[in-house]
């Protein structure tokens, strides 16, 4: 292991996955339920489960949304890829000095807004100022409970399909476009995923949402998980022309490219046309994008040959979320 | 597409083996991207060439930019160079033990006067570089030009055909290609996947009629005399140099340096850096792939102590341009 933090041990890829497992091995886990899911679970008639996420990202406004409500949406989404309704969310605030009240109140009124929309109440908090210069002007950690009656880790198999909720990557292309001043009617995809899963979780066996590391991580965690090969059909992917273009014009692949309101599910293959008919309802761009074999890794087929879609590494894209 | 493909099988028929040179990064990765390797004919090979600007730095020159790090000097460049293993160290460990270095994406993000400027690339980066001097900044120029390497490679390699670097075409102009003479067919391409395979069908057709052209066949940004105004403000700025390319050694006047010595970071901290003893890992095979000479996972390091997290050479370091890091990122491990 390293002796200092690098970025890229915060950039959703391999790294990050590689000191997550340490932490794992260091705090006892006990009755709680945690094998690589976004929150962890404990039985208790019905089940209750447990998530927590900091958030930190540049710019702290963005087309389409702010700081506040990724770290609203990042934890009720947490929740509802693992099938929970979301009971409860914490929301802790540190702040460098000399931040703008204004700004905070408008992040505060986002989640505030966000919480009334979706009913899930902001039960506790805290909030703190560092030392100006000591931090980059806001840092948000947000906790969830929610209750699932079952949780949705059912066992995959070879030729269950594999979906996406919308086109990916435009949280990610959205901010990359601020940085670099070029203007593009992108915005953010920061939404809570709570009701497009409740819409589908009887016919899903597991999701898992897409944020930092982009498709590229989420595949190959989930394959690496159900000890699966995924196997993607690169044309099927739905990804829009401006999130296409701008990756192209900074040479970099979209795979990795950071969601905040989007989620990969696993269905067999009768379910997938009742899944994916409801997932359109929300977002027109959801398809199947590909299927479970024997094996490992993740393939794509791209329009001429086959290749490996690995792990994102290395900071990749600036850090975003 | 499955046309341009069936045509190259068909084409290769009736030729022997063939070897063809990507020279260009950004072609390697097209390559890698959309598998193109697996759905080419048998005897047709293609091999990656030195079009990848960290890759080819010297390691003299990361270990001379290290030192002035270290010893107080404040520097700039692009983000890969900062984890090129130098014989020490490189960049980022410099920079963790205090090292004042700046990663830019644009050389206007650089503000201060007294902030040396580490430029690398070939003619696309070059006139970036150009302009900063034109401004009174001080430039370690690691900038290299291709013609002469690819003189080189041709000569040594006995490489069939080439497909000329697109982006570096942009700046100078695809008659410049035709005065160099390589003596085999050449095609300057696009980086899209079709672009990359139609310009191997039009080099298996050259090779066939026996033709030694060279086709522009990425017209839409390469014009016969390329950007006239980044090359005149190279050549205001800087001068050719025989330049140290790593994997080929010195080769004449393939380097450019800036003209003015009080510029020119080498010229300025010569008495930091003259003493300087560079080692290259031995076990490292960067100066074979870099040549086209193996692939990169004929390397022992690839993919076992050289990973892009944990880079040994210089190849494995960027993503988009270095064949090691590009065949890891696509290929996997074995």
């Amino acid at each position: 292991m390293n002796e200092k933090i690098s970025l890229s041990e915060g950039s959703g890829g391999k790294e990050m996955q590689e000191l997550i497992k340490k932490f794992r091995e260091i705090f006892p886990i006990k009755k709680w339920k945690n094998e690589m899911d976004d929150a962890a679970s404990l039985q208790f008639n019905g089940k209750l489960l447990f998530t927590t996420d900091s958030y930190v990202v540049t710019p702290v406004f963005f087309a389409g949304g702010n700081i506040g409500k990724i770290a609203f949406c990042g934890t009720v989404n947490d929740l509802a890829v693992m099938g929970a309704k979301p009971l409860g969310i914490s929301l802790s605030i540190v702040l460098e000095e000399g931040f703008p009240k204004k700004d905070l109140f408008k992040i505060i009124d986002t989640i505030a807004g966000l919480s009334k929309k979706t009913g899930i109440p902001i039960i506790t908090g805290d909030t703190k100022v560092m030392e100006k210069g000591s931090i980059d002007k806001i840092i948000i950690n947000t906790s969830g409970i929610g209750k699932a009656e079952k949780i949705l880790d059912e066992k995959i198999s070879n030729g269950d399909r594999i979906i996406v909720s919308g086109g990916i990557g435009e949280h990610a292309a959205t901010l990359l476009a601020e940085r670099f001043n070029m203007k593009s009617k992108l915005k953010t995809d920061s939404k809570p995923l709570w009701n497009e899963i409740n819409a589908v979780k009887k016919y899903i066996k597991q999701a898992k949402d897409i944020t930092r590391g982009g498709l590229a991580a989420v595949l190959n965690e989930l394959a690496e998980k159900n000890k699966k090969q995924f196997f993607i059909e690169e044309e099927k992917i739905p990804i829009k022309k401006e999130v296409r273009s701008l990756a192209e014009i900074l040479g970099i692949d979209f795979y990795p490219f950071a969601c905040e309101g989007r989620f990969v599910c696993i269905c067999n293959k009768r379910n997938s046309k009742k899944v994916l008919k409801k997932l359109k309802k929300f977002n027109p761009l959801a398809r199947e994008i590909g299927k479970v074999k024997r094996g490992n890794g993740v393939i794509v087929q791209t329009r001429f040959g086959k290749r490996i879609l690995s792990w994102p590494s290395g900071k990749i894209v600036p850090r975003i979320c | 597409m499955n046309e341009l493909i069936k045509k190259i099988h068909s084409v290769a028929k009736s030729l022997g083996r063939v070897k063809l040179m990507e020279v260009c990064g950004g072609h390697t990765n097209t390559v890698m991207k959309y598998g193109l390797k697996e759905i080419l004919p048998e005897n047709v090979k293609l091999v990656s060439g030195p079009g990848c600007p960290v890759c080819v730095t010297s390691q003299k020159d990361i270990d001379a930019v290290v030192e002035m790090a270290l010893n107080g000097i404040k520097i700039a460049t692009y983000g890969d160079m900062l984890r090129v293993p130098g014989t020490k160290k490189s960049l980022a460990d410099a920079r963790s033990e205090g090292a004042d270095i700046q990663v830019v994406y644009s050389v206007d993000e650089i503000k201060e006067k007294d902030r040396v400027f580490f430029g690398i690339g070939f003619e696309t980066t070059t006139p970036m570089t150009a302009r900063l001097l034109e401004k009174g900044f001080t430039v370690f120029s690691a900038h290299k030009t291709m013609p002469n390497a690819m003189k080189s490679l041709a000569q040594k390699m006995k490489i069939d055909g080439f497909i000329d670097p697109g982006h570096v075409s942009t700046i100078t102009g695809s008659k410049m290609w035709e005065e160099i003479n390589l003596g085999v067919p050449q095609v300057i391409a696009g980086f899209t996947p079709e672009a990359v395979t139609r310009a191997i069908l039009l080099l298996l057709e050259m090779i066939k009629r026996g033709e030694k052209r060279v086709k522009n066949d990425y017209r839409e940004v390469v014009l016969p005399n390329g950007n006239i105004v980044a090359k005149r403000l190279i050549n205001k700025t800087m001068k050719p140099i025989d330049a140290e390319w790593r994997g080929m050694g010195i080769i004449p006047n393939s380097g450019l340096t800036p003209r003015k010595e009080e510029l020119d970071a080498r010229i300025k901290y010569a008495d930091l850096i003259k003493n300087i003893k560079s080692i290259e890992n031995p076990a490292c095979k960067c100066n074979e792939v870099i040549r086209g000479l193996i692939e990169p996972k004929e390397c022992p390091l690839f993919g076992r102590k050289c990973t892009p997290e944990n880079p040994q050479g210089a190849c494995m370091v960027s993503e988009t341009e270095g064949a090691c890091a590009i065949a890891f990122k696509y290929g996997g491990k074995k």
